[in-house]
């Protein structure tokens, strides 16, 4: 979920009006967003936003201004968006993309920023849309990434190069010399990060004007001349790149709408590309891609459980902030220049609950009839548990991760047929638990001060790697149990094992076995039905003093689902 | 009152003393002994008990010696001597050289040689020419006979070292072990007695025990003989003391997070909800692709879940599912959505990884489930987390879906307010608008606990049709999760969500549920 710190004068500021830290909290549902923080000293506030289809919201003036169209305000003038067949002049601002990018880094789109000087707070509030959009939206940079530049210093047309990364060097920000490209992503912060977007690639992406100016190489490291945006700046050139038009120009539109609102000037830009791109070989942008989304009146009714009247449910989509009209048992949308979220009719429904408050809508109770039913194994297993309790066992319930060590090293056992994780976040959760023993032998290793005889059981889950599983692991449903004590062992879980078979109803045979875990000629495996279900035995001394146990252990594991089969 | 309590606390032993005892009569180990018949354990008992309740008084201490047989001395009583044996094998066997007597006997010759010692020197026996000893006096000396009488004497019990004659005590000492005598007959015992007489609290207890008819001859445990025998006919009973501290049981029980779990199962159950399950591992197809999750998406990260090593991947995954998500995702199928328009991985979705979300197992409920029909499932997830007081590797998701003509936003805020009511006992709700990939419209519920104040119980929203229509379903399905951990961890009185799965025995023991 992206979090945001906006500047709270700002925030108000295009909001309207000020509202108490109360009245902010409850607006802020209407954009599925939480105050995290409100901070008067700094006069910053944090800010979480929980709708990762909505990167419009992301920022000061985006989050502001869904807020104040919930509250019934829109004054909203988007007038610089090219549409097809309808290009905004340029003005000569123009970006010629080079054929080489075309599987390298193939789109680009770009506007400038006019009116007003550069303030310290809308630089601040620029770079952290920089980094949600394309952090968040733009998967770290891979599908979206955005440069600002200093407009007044760029001689257009700017070329969009895909360059040698060994022969093309330039000064990035940060540096005060020049670093080919290759020396770039060894040597730079920003190339170490980012890098492995490019990884593989023959050439790398290039932005530079038409003297040769530098202004960027997306999607790693801005210039250090042109590239270095100041505080009273008032002339800005934005752009950026990516792998996919759409998002590429939505995130255009959000940042430019975003501009727009903090009263700067939106000036576009013309894209010629010398290959097909889903909107043509040449494009202006801020662009205007989206499509229209039609939903049937009546299946907004019936989803929303409300019979709400045509004129209801059109007033509701428009508060929410939406473009609407009516044709005949429909309602067209068309979504917001910095919206593309509207995938199906479902869409437009949630847009009227928005836009209709929460409240408006009455709890009812659902009226169809459902038996209601435990799960197989769940009863069996509650079964197994009342017996294991009458037992005189106390019931655990253990983590189903652990380490290596554990499950395996400490239990004198072979890696074999371990579920493994690839991707451990630490070696103590690394492995997928394929008996519960050596959780039972973690417990009882850490509590020989509890006054002895120790007995305890779980039922859980264990996994096991199973070649005829589609899936590769067969994930069982056991019960096992320990017993601690001095003058205990084999009898006596045999004797347990006894009386809970008896009162299972079921019959059992024993069969001797040999296990490194347990000791030799006390250990016996337990067939159900000719079928191996379970291994009882006192664990091995050698067992014991891995996991430094210093009092006898007998025990018993009993696979339920073998149990259950019939 | 202070009196009768004492009175009914006093142990049987206290009581016989303190009824046959009377003044300053003297009450040490020997009268109790001589008196009440006591062994030393019940007169040291009786003897300490009365003295922390002030009802005797340390008169006078003095210390006292004791003889008895050693192990040694017990085998010489009943064998004999090596002197009385020697003295017997040469009367019966005739002459015998020292090394023949000691294989005869199957004594030390050490031993031999110095029994015979002094045996030549008291004229009982003398060596010939042969260098065998032969009879003399044949009459044992008079020190050994004395040493006989000793050991006949001691041979059952101790004796009072007043009871001896001055050579008997020579003899005992010069036998003794404590003198270092290697293989000592006797053992010398030192022993301090110490003696008591009543103290004047003794005196009101007492005749305040004849009011209320104690005569120490209560019955105490009730068994099965004194029922048979009816001997508690002509008894009565002697009362307990209520107060004793009781002493520990341990039990057989069920842990109390489960029982938590159990209850909540039981609600939903009572709803009309039937139980899901699964296995651990599962696909990213099941896990994120059916529930329209973008491939893309940046929840979907290798630092978010948890890969297999081992299998990477599933060897298929079910059809026509596959096809229909897949369409679904690339331009929406025949969902009435535009769908997410990017290509679909394939190979990426057969990658097996730890279930992250209980909402897999909604997905696949819908494959079988009936309309109309409620499912529901509390199941172990996994996610790539820092292990903290707030995150732990694995933990239990509570999931469930609802599936029916009647399902729309207002009955899911209805069911969501029932889930406040029922199964978190909440009085207030609120509802949030929510975002969640997989539903649409999506609501979250917040309630107001009696003690935890305002907080999200949990988030639901309809399925989106992506959702469903690939799974088969063509009715709305409402889709709901509840975060039942926090209600848990105040139902146990904890504030670590590691703790839920402590290793310790003795915390679970002793752990409870408000």
């Amino acid at each position: 979920m992206p979090k945001i710190e906006v500047n709270k004068n700002a925030f108000f500021n295009i909001f309207g009006k000020n509202l108490s830290q109360n009245e902010l909290v409850t607006i802020l549902e209407g954009a599925k967003a939480e105050l995290d923080d409100w901070n008067d000293k700094e006069g910053v506030l944090k800010i979480e936003l929980n709708d990762t289809n909505r990167p419009d919201l992301w920022s000061t003036a985006g989050l502001a201004r869904q807020l104040k169209l919930l509250q019934g305000r829109d004054d909203r003038k988007y007038t610089f968006f090219s549409r097809q067949n309808d290009f905004k002049d340029h003005q000569g601002r123009e970006v010629q993309v080079n054929a080489g990018l075309k599987n390298i880094r193939p789109y680009v789109a770009a506007f400038a920023v006019k009116g007003k000087p550069v303030s310290e707070e809308l630089l601040k509030d620029t770079i952290q849309t920089q980094e949600k959009l394309c952090w968040n939206y733009g998967q770290k940079r891979k599908s979206i990434a955005m440069g600002v530049y200093r407009a007044n210093m760029i001689k257009f047309p700017v070329h969009y190069k895909a360059v040698n990364p060994d022969t093309t060097s330039f000064t990035p920000l940060g540096l005060d010399s020049e670093l080919t490209l290759g020396q770039i992503l060894k040597d730079h912060p920003k190339g170490q990060e980012f890098g492995w977007i490019l990884k593989d690639v023959p050439k790398f992406p290039f932005l530079e004007d038409a003297e040769g100016g530098v202004l960027s190489f997306p999607p790693i490291i801005n210039s250090a001349s042109i590239g270095a945006l100041e505080v009273g700046d008032d002339y800005i050139f934005v752009e950026m790149t990516g792998l996919d038009m759409d998002s590429l120009l939505l995130a255009t539109s959000i940042a430019a709408c975003d501009f727009a609102d903090f009263g700067y000037e939106i000036l576009p830009v013309k894209i010629v590309y010398p290959y097909d791109t889903p909107y043509g070989r040449e494009i202006v942008t801020p662009y205007y891609f989206q499509q229209p989304v039609s939903m049937e009146l009546d299946y907004g009714r019936k989803l929303l459980g409300e019979n709400l009247s045509n004129e209801d449910l059109l007033a509701a989509l428009k508060t929410a902030g939406n473009n609407v009209k009516l044709d005949s048992r429909k309602v067209i949308l068309t979504p917001s220049e910095y919206r593309n979220d509207f995938l199906h009719p479902v869409d437009v429904v949630e847009e009227v609950m928005i836009g209709r408050g929460m409240s408006s809508f009455e709890a009812m109770v659902p009226k169809d009839f459902t038996v209601g039913r435990l799960s197989p194994v769940e009863l069996f297993s509650r079964k197994v548990r009342g017996i294991m309790i009458g037992l005189g066992f106390q019931e655990m319930i253990f983590n189903y991760l652990g380490s290596s060590k554990d499950f395996i090293d400490k239990m004198n056992i072979e890696n074999k047929d371990f579920v493994h994780i690839m991707n451990p976040m630490t070696e103590n959760y690394a492995v997928v638990r394929k008996s519960v023993l050596p959780n039972l032998l973690a417990s009882e290793s850490v509590s020989a001060n509890a006054v002895y005889p120790h007995k305890i059981f779980e039922i859980g889950k264990v996994a096991c790697l199973d070649k005829n599983e589609n899936y590769g692991a067969l994930t069982s449903n056991y019960c096992s149990f320990l017993l601690a004590d001095k003058d205990s062992g084999f009898n006596d879980v045999n004797s347990l094992v006894s009386a809970l078979f008896f009162y299972l109803s079921k019959d059992y045979s024993l069969k001797e076995k040999d296990d490194p875990r347990l000791i030799k000629g006390r250990t016996a495996e337990i067939y159900y039905k000719d079928k191996l279900c379970g291994i009882m035995g006192e664990i091995h001394p050698v067992v014991l003093d891995n996991w430094g146990i210093g009092m006898p252990c007998s025990c018993v594991e009993l696979n339920l689902d073998i149990l259950l089969e019939n | 009152m202070e009196l009768v309590s004492l009175i009914k606390g006093l142990h049987p032993l206290e009581v016989k003393v303190l009824l046959n005892f009377d003044g300053t009569k003297a009450i040490n180990r020997d009268s109790l002994t001589e008196k009440l018949n006591f062994n030393t354990g019940q007169s040291n008992q009786a003897m300490s008990w009365l003295v922390s309740k002030e009802l005797i008084e340390e008169k006078e201490r003095a210390t006292r010696i004791k003889y008895e047989l050693t192990d040694t001395g017990r085998d010489y009583q009943k064998t004999g001597t090596p002197e009385e044996r020697i003295l017997g094998l040469i009367k019966e066997k005739g002459p015998h050289s020292l090394p023949e007597m000691a294989e005869a006997l199957g004594l030390e010759n050490k031993d031999i040689g110095s029994a015979f010692g002094s045996m030549s020197k008291s004229g009982v026996l003398q060596m010939n020419e042969e260098k065998k000893a032969v009879i003399k006096s044949g009459e044992l000396s008079a020190e050994m006979k004395l040493l006989r009488k000793l050991l006949n004497q001691l041979e059952t019990s101790s004796f009072d070292e007043a009871e001896f004659e001055q050579a008997e005590k020579e003899i005992i000492a010069s036998n003794s072990k404590k003198r270092g005598s290697a293989k000592g007959i006797f053992k010398i015992i030192e022993n301090e007695i110490v003696t008591y007489a009543l103290t004047h609290k003794a005196a009101q207890v007492k005749s305040k025990m004849k009011d209320m008819g104690i005569t120490g001859d209560e019955i105490g445990l009730l068994s099965p003989e004194i029922i048979h025998n009816q001997e508690w006919k002509k008894k009565g009973f002697r009362s307990y003391n209520i107060n004793v501290p009781p002493s520990r049981v341990l039990l057989g029980r069920k842990n109390p997070y489960v029982a938590f779990l159990e209850e909540v199962k039981d609600k939903l159950v009572s709803m009309g909800f039937q139980e899901f399950d699964g296995p651990l591992t599962e696909s990213e197809f099941w896990n994120s692709d059916a529930l329209f999750m973008p491939q893309f998406h940046a929840a979907r990260d290798i630092h978010d879940v948890f890969y297999l090593k081992e299998p990477t991947h599933a060897k298929e995954i079910e059809q026509p599912y596959l096809d229909n998500v897949a369409k679904a995702h690339e331009n929406g199928w025949n969902t009435g959505s535009r769908g997410w328009g990017y290509q679909f991985d394939r190979d990426f979705t057969r990658r097996m990884i730890l279930r992250s979300q209980g909402t897999v197992l909604s997905a696949k409920a819908l494959t079988y489930a009936e309309v109309p029909g409620k499912y529901f499932g509390i199941e172990r997830c996994f996610r790539y987390d820092s292990v903290d007081a707030t995150h732990a590797a694995d933990f239990y998701q509570t999931e469930g879906i609802v599936l029916g003509n009647d399902v729309n936003l207002r009955t899911l805020l209805g069911l969501l307010k029932i889930f406040a009511e029922q199964v978190a006992g909440a009085k207030e709700v609120k509802y949030v608008p929510a975002y969640f990939p997989f539903t649409e419209p999506s609501v979250e519920v917040h309630i107001k606990h009696d003690v935890l104040g305002w907080f999200e119980l949990g988030g639901s929203g309809i399925f989106r049709p992506e959702v469903t229509e690939p799974l088969g379903i063509k009715v709305p399905v409402l889709a709901w999760g509840l975060g039942i951990d926090r209600m848990a961890l105040m139902s146990l009185g904890l504030n670590d969500i590691r703790d839920l799965f402590t290793n310790d025995i003795e915390q679970v023991r002793l752990r409870r549920r408000s």
